[in-house]
């Protein structure tokens, strides 16, 4: 735990945090209604990496965000890959697609009165999705990640406003981890003009589209069926997906001690209806109705699952503070008080 | 054959003794003829049937009979192992041969980019059409994982019949009717080259 704070705290010099608190960068996935076109920015192909030092770190961001288990145990405390709920290894709109998400950072958080960069919102994944800890502001890591969705942004912006055949400029590690939001971020002139700071938090396909609130309410009942009918052949019936011979998970679990722990975006039941809505079954997007998506989020989002690692040991503050949304952390659910029961959070080694 | 089969099985065992991990019961010899007494399968003929889900295997056994999947021969065969205890122990068995090893299975993300548009199809898919990467299912180069069986080594005319039949319309029977809807948007030259990219992992052999 020391170790976390210290990170942290480096992370942080610039801002104040009380010293035994986890920052709450956990901010609700924005929504958007779903564009109907499908103008959507187009990353450029991995082959048109460069092999340059800076290609290198692209290069290694993808096949971090693709392979997340190779930070396993070290970053990474469970047995999701970030592209289990970022299809297409971040490239795909309506899956919350890196490259709209990069140019909408750093975001200024009314909630905190903090702006947070793009790096920052990445350790946030790593803390809550990944229920690991996560590698320091300046690491190869964050960096790698942050360069990987720069590229792809910067490349489809690039493509779109005429500039295809042209290298992604290289821009300092400083700015990588910032986001592309900062009126000082280095665009070429042509972008800054098309793509003004007020557009960029707002590009085509950011997040999950948005689903109208259903006719019913959720119902867990009515989510097992569901769960049973379309989910459970590939995450399995106790919803802990499926391993290898080798060990490793290859499709992953839902719940239980190696999913996504009560801090993450996931466990909202909007957020997961909205995923499940688009994104499931995986290559079969919009199999469900409506209503079945909100309800087969509730029934895998009633289940224990890692401790929110803001959690300081009293449920009903923690829920009071953290967890006025959409989810059953600190409510009776089937006769079990959830999150009272939870498994550990930050489950990597020397913790 | 019966009486043959002990000198054969001695003779396998002598050329790659870990070949079996038991001894095949009687009620699969049957199958051996076609598959192999490895399980291996054979050129043009019969599906590699080692290393595959014993579950898998027997749901296999069940399309069959129920003619989900047709095959003139395999509807007949299924028929001599169609009582669930055969069945069962005949899935188990093939299950429980092993399969061609793969060195060092191949993960997403280990490669950025593929000058092969099979290989590409296999780890990254191809989103524009839904199509997920083949090894997010069936595994590291395709060596399978659980239910989702392997094609690392399979006979190359069953891949690409497998995938023709899909998209005909021919096979049904699979979980949400997945594989279907990902070959329908395949072209015959994509089948024919994940057919020979998969059936030739690995490879340098066992």
């Amino acid at each position: 735990m020391k170790t976390i704070l210290s990170l942290l705290a480096i992370s942080f010099a610039s801002s104040v945090f009380a010293a035994n608190e986890l920052p709450d960068r956990q901010t609700e996935l924005p929504a958007v209604k779903k564009a109907m076109d499908t103008d959507y920015l187009q990353p450029r192909s991995l082959d048109q990496v460069p092999e340059t030092e800076f290609g290198k770190m692209v290069k290694l961001g993808y096949s971090l965000f693709v392979d997340s288990q190779q930070m396993r145990g070290e970053f990474v405390g469970n047995d999701q890959n970030c592209v289990n709920c970022h299809m297409q290894a971040g490239q795909k709109a309506n899956a919350a697609p890196l490259w709209a998400a990069y140019s909408a950072y750093p975001a200024y958080r009314k909630k905190n009165d903090k702006v947070n960069s793009y790096a920052e919102r990445i350790q946030g994944c790593f803390t809550y999705s990944m229920n690991g800890v996560p590698p320091t502001y300046d690491s190869e890591e964050i960096k790698a990640l942050s360069a990987y969705s720069y590229w792809m942004m910067m490349g489809g912006l690039m493509d779109r406003h005429g500039m295809k055949g042209q290298a992604v400029p290289e821009v300092s590690a400083k700015h990588l981890q910032a986001g592309a939001k900062g009126a000082d971020f280095p665009f070429p002139d042509k972008i800054t003009k098309a793509f003004p700071v007020e557009d960029r938090s707002s590009l085509k396909g950011r997040g999950y589209p948005k689903l109208a609130q259903p006719e019913q309410t959720p119902s867990i009942e009515r989510g097992s069926d569901v769960y049973s009918a379309y989910c459970s052949t590939c995450h399995s019936a106790d919803g802990q997906g499926i391993r290898g011979n080798d060990g490793r998970s290859y499709i992953p679990p839902l719940w239980g001690a190696s999913a996504y722990n009560w801090g993450a975006g996931m466990h909202r039941i909007n957020t997961a209806a909205y995923f499940i809505y688009e994104n499931m079954p995986l290559g079969k997007s919009a199999t469900l109705t409506k209503q079945q998506a909100w309800d087969v989020a509730a029934y895998v989002n009633s289940h224990e699952r890692p401790q929110d690692p803001r959690f300081k040991g009293d449920l009903q503050e923690n829920r009071d503070k953290y967890h006025n949304h959409q989810g059953y952390y600190g409510q009776e659910t089937n006769g079990k008080l959830l999150g009272k029961d939870s498994y550990p959070s930050a489950t990597v080694d020397g913790q | 054959m019966l009486k043959r089969l002990p000198v054969l099985m001695f003779g396998a065992l002598l050329a790659s003794p870990s070949a079996f991990a038991q001894d095949m019961p009687p009620t699969a010899a049957v199958c051996s003829g076609c598959h192999g007494q490895n399980g291996w399968g054979l050129a043009n003929v019969a599906p590699m049937l080692a290393g595959l889900d014993a579950g898998y295997l027997s749901q296999q056994i069940d399309l069959f009979l129920t003619g989900k999947r047709k095959d003139p021969i395999m509807t007949a065969m299924s028929a001599t192992v169609s009582d669930p205890a055969i069945r069962k122990q005949v899935s188990e068995y093939y299950a429980s041969l092993p399969a061609p090893k793969v060195a060092k299975p191949e993960q997403r993300g280990d490669r950025v980019s593929f000058t092969s548009a099979a290989e590409k199809l296999a780890y990254q898919g191809d989103w524009d059409r839904n199509i997920p990467a083949c090894a997010t299912c069936h595994g590291p180069s395709g060596v399978g994982v659980d239910h989702f069986p392997r094609l690392a080594g399979q006979q190359e005319y069953y891949l690409a019949k497998q995938l023709n039949d899909w998209k005909q319309g021919k096979r049904s029977g699979d979980p949400l009717n997945m594989m279907s809807h990902i070959a329908v948007q395949l072209t015959t030259d994509e089948i024919k080259g994940l057919a020979g990219f998969f059936s030739t992992l690995p490879s340098g052999g066992q």
